[in-house]
């Protein structure tokens, strides 16, 4: 393993040089870490995003959720650039903070239909701290809220190359899709087999590919997890300053909870308003003993007829 | 009232009335104020009273109060201010721009902060507590929009230049990123299967586009086989996933065996039923078979003792044949039990023979007394007969 992996750096030690010549190298580190009040779930995604990121540095839970600046001086202390930060809320509600650390930008977003590795019985596997192929959705460039979006993405799951502990090959594919107003998250492992004859023969594609050498063919097999992201807020400061982007369409889960309970409350006014409704017909009637209008006596009524 | 207010004010300014001359007709208003509640003259009254009405309005509004005062001054002045209020307009709207600072613009300051687009959609925006009026049907069709907007592109943009990695100037292998060349579309979100589709197609262009463009650059891609390292899944965790995955193909055996088995007991119920009538029928042909041969037997006794022999080994093999199980316990296991148990009366003297017992003749046979049984064959005939 070890040759082999000298073997690799050392093709590989020219290439590493160059860009550091350049101007600027990517060079990223995260912190991760979360508030209290995460539920166990939480506490495994964040493992396995952590595990899925080499370049990353996991921090204990902040006990403050009020005084999030904070986490700037952390992120110093801990040399990161990137802030990756989970703010539960009332041991339900998850909300994603990303930020830039010591200038910002700082993203908060909230985490729906979250899925952990552990949960969702995937077959795929990648090796812990290879580097990903990251691909997104065209519609991230369309907005600048959403481009802003995608850097940060960019700077944070994405591995940097010569991150201390990343493997030297790829073999998984991160998606970030753009859909319903949402951002979801997928995470695939590149599985590459030789080609069956039956499905190049099928197939005008795979032929030429044979020619040129043995080119596998690759399908994706999901790892996990899976999660979807609400963006909710842009601060032009890391955890602070003002706010530069603000979506009008997300529905705080408080609210959404509140409707369902007046709705439900709803039932009961509703039928009790027709019992007061039904009341006040029969009175219209005149088939209440007291209230409402007197029926006239009829000349044909039994009481009257044999009084 | 602020808009009658601003109308006075701006009647008011038409007349251009300063303050100097207002206030020596205030002086003069009030001195006729005085005369007629002293002297009560009556044709001044309704116009007096009109004044103070309007001076009632005049402190209700939050306008200075001498400048109401010189309104009603104005109105009195005036009878006719309707018919010139077409000139009036040029100004009014000068004076109106005036008491919209001072009076009730309170979002003045938002405005600053928001960009144009969203002073558009202010106007489209509902509160929430307008909305519970609403039916439920209406209330689905609605987008509840309680904030406004920031969308702040400039500083967005600024933040965004301030990060971003140079991507177009770095090597594909520094960055790893692949923007699909056109958006991915999903009609319907909710339909897992097709969602899914769409996200494993997005990545799966991804995956083969960067294989290529790495391949290209030189760098590795591909794990060899003999790379071993930690993986994200340790391989406790791929057990599991395996023994789950067996147990739910275990699951699907049995539960497709089992339907199986359900089937067939439908079917065997008929195949069972088949079965038992068809053994009636035969015991039944045996049975015909038997009072067949007894009534032979008996007609014609001078049969050869081979024959008979022969005939009863017959007989014993016919009349043997396993006793079936239902038949040992038929419909009379119920009678039996309950004449064991105790049901159906007394047991006394149960046993004890009576007029039937001693008439029955079951067990006698005259052919038993006379010869006995079929004699036992001589000793060399017997050997003959093993041989």
């Amino acid at each position: 393993m070890a040759s082999v992996y000298k073997s690799l750096s050392k093709t590989n030690g020219q290439k590493e040089e160059a860009p550091a010549n350049g101007v600027k190298r990517n060079k990223q580190r995260v912190l991760i870490l979360s508030s209290r009040g995460i539920t166990y779930r939480h506490r495994h995604l964040l493992n396995d995003l952590a595990s899925l990121l080499p370049h990353s540095r996991k921090d204990a839970k902040l006990d403050t959720k009020s005084k999030l600046y904070q986490l700037n001086e952390l992120a110093e202390l801990y040399n990161c650039n990137n802030v990756f930060f989970f703010e539960a809320r009332k041991g339900k509600d998850l909300y994603l903070w990303m930020s830039k650390a010591p200038n910002g930008p700082t993203v908060k977003m909230h985490m729906q239909n979250l899925h952990t590795m552990e949960e969702l019985h995937f077959t795929g596997n990648c090796l812990k701290g290879s580097r990903p192929i990251l691909s997104f959705d065209a519609s991230f460039d369309k907005e600048p809220h959403l481009r802003v979006l995608k850097e940060l993405f960019l700077h944070i799951f994405g591995v940097p190359k010569g991150a201390r502990k990343a493997k030297p090959f790829v073999d998984h594919v991160m998606g970030f899709t753009l859909a319903d107003g949402k951002i979801w998250i997928r995470n695939y492992q590149i599985n590459e087999t030789e080609p069956s004859k039956s499905t190049a023969a099928v197939d005008g594609e795979p032929k030429p590919k044979q020619k040129h050498g043995r080119e596998t063919e690759i399908s994706l097999v999901e790892i996990g997890p899976r999660f979807v992201l609400t963006p909710i807020v842009i601060q032009e400061g890391s955890f602070g300053g003002p706010i530069i982007y603000e979506n009008k369409e997300f529905v705080s889960p408080n609210q959404v909870r509140s409707e369902i309970r007046t709705k439900k409350a709803g039932r009961y006014n509703q039928r009790a308003e027709q019992g007061v409704e039904r009341l006040a017909k029969k009175g219209e009637l005149g088939l209440r003993t007291s209230g409402g209008r007197t029926m006239p006596v009829d000349e044909l009524d039994t009481g009257k007829l044999f009084a | 009232m602020v808009n009658k207010g601003k109308l006075k004010m701006a009647l008011a300014a038409d007349k251009s009335t300063g303050y100097k001359k207002l206030n020596l007709k205030k002086k003069e208003k009030l001195a006729r104020k005085t005369k007629s509640k002293k002297g009560g003259d009556t044709p001044d009254v309704g116009k007096i009273v009109e004044g103070e009405w309007e001076d009632v309005e005049g402190s209700e509004d939050e306008v200075a109060e001498d400048e109401e005062e010189a309104v009603g001054a104005a109105v009195e002045e005036s009878v006719s201010d309707e018919e010139e209020d077409d000139e009036v307009a040029g100004k009014m709207e000068i004076d109106f721009a005036g008491i919209d600072e001072s009076d009730s613009d309170s979002s003045a300051g938002e405005n600053d902060q928001n960009n144009s687009d969203s002073e558009e959609e202010d106007d489209e925006d509902i509160p929430v507590s307008d909305l519970e009026d609403l039916s439920d049907g209406e209330k689905e069709d609605l987008i509840p929009h309680q904030r406004l907007t920031i969308n702040n592109t400039v500083a967005l943009n600024a933040a965004l230049k301030r990060i971003s990695l140079p991507v177009s100037k770095m090597t594909f292998s520094e960055h790893q990123t692949i923007t699909t060349s056109e958006p991915v579309v999903i009609d319907d979100v909710s339909d897992d299967l097709k969602r899914e589709l769409a996200f494993y197609a997005q990545s799966l262009s991804a995956a083969q586009q960067g294989r290529k463009l790495l391949k290209e650059e030189g760098v590795p891609f591909t794990r060899p086989t003999d790379y071993f390292a930690e993986m994200v899944k340790a391989d406790e965790h791929m057990a599991k996933i395996k023994a789950k995955l067996i147990e739910e193909a275990a699951g699907k055996k049995a539960s497709a065996e089992a339907r199986k088995q359900r089937d067939l007991k439908k079917f065997g119920k008929q195949v069972q039923v088949a079965k038992l009538q068809e053994r009636d029928k035969e015991r039944k042909q045996t049975l015909d078979k038997i009072k067949d041969l007894k009534r032979k037997r008996q007609g014609a006794d001078t049969t050869t003792t081979n024959e008979a022999d022969l005939f009863d080994v017959a007989l014993e093999e016919e009349t043997s044949s396993k006793p079936s199980r239902k038949n040992r316990e038929g419909p009379n296991k119920r009678a039996k039990k309950d004449e064991k148990y105790g049901h159906g009366g007394k047991k006394r003297f149960k046993k004890s023979g009576d007029a039937m017992s001693t008439g029955d003749l079951k067990g006698f046979s005259s052919k038993k007394m006379k010869g006995g049984a079929a004699k036992r064959p001589g000793k060399a005939r017997r050997a003959g007969g093993k041989r």
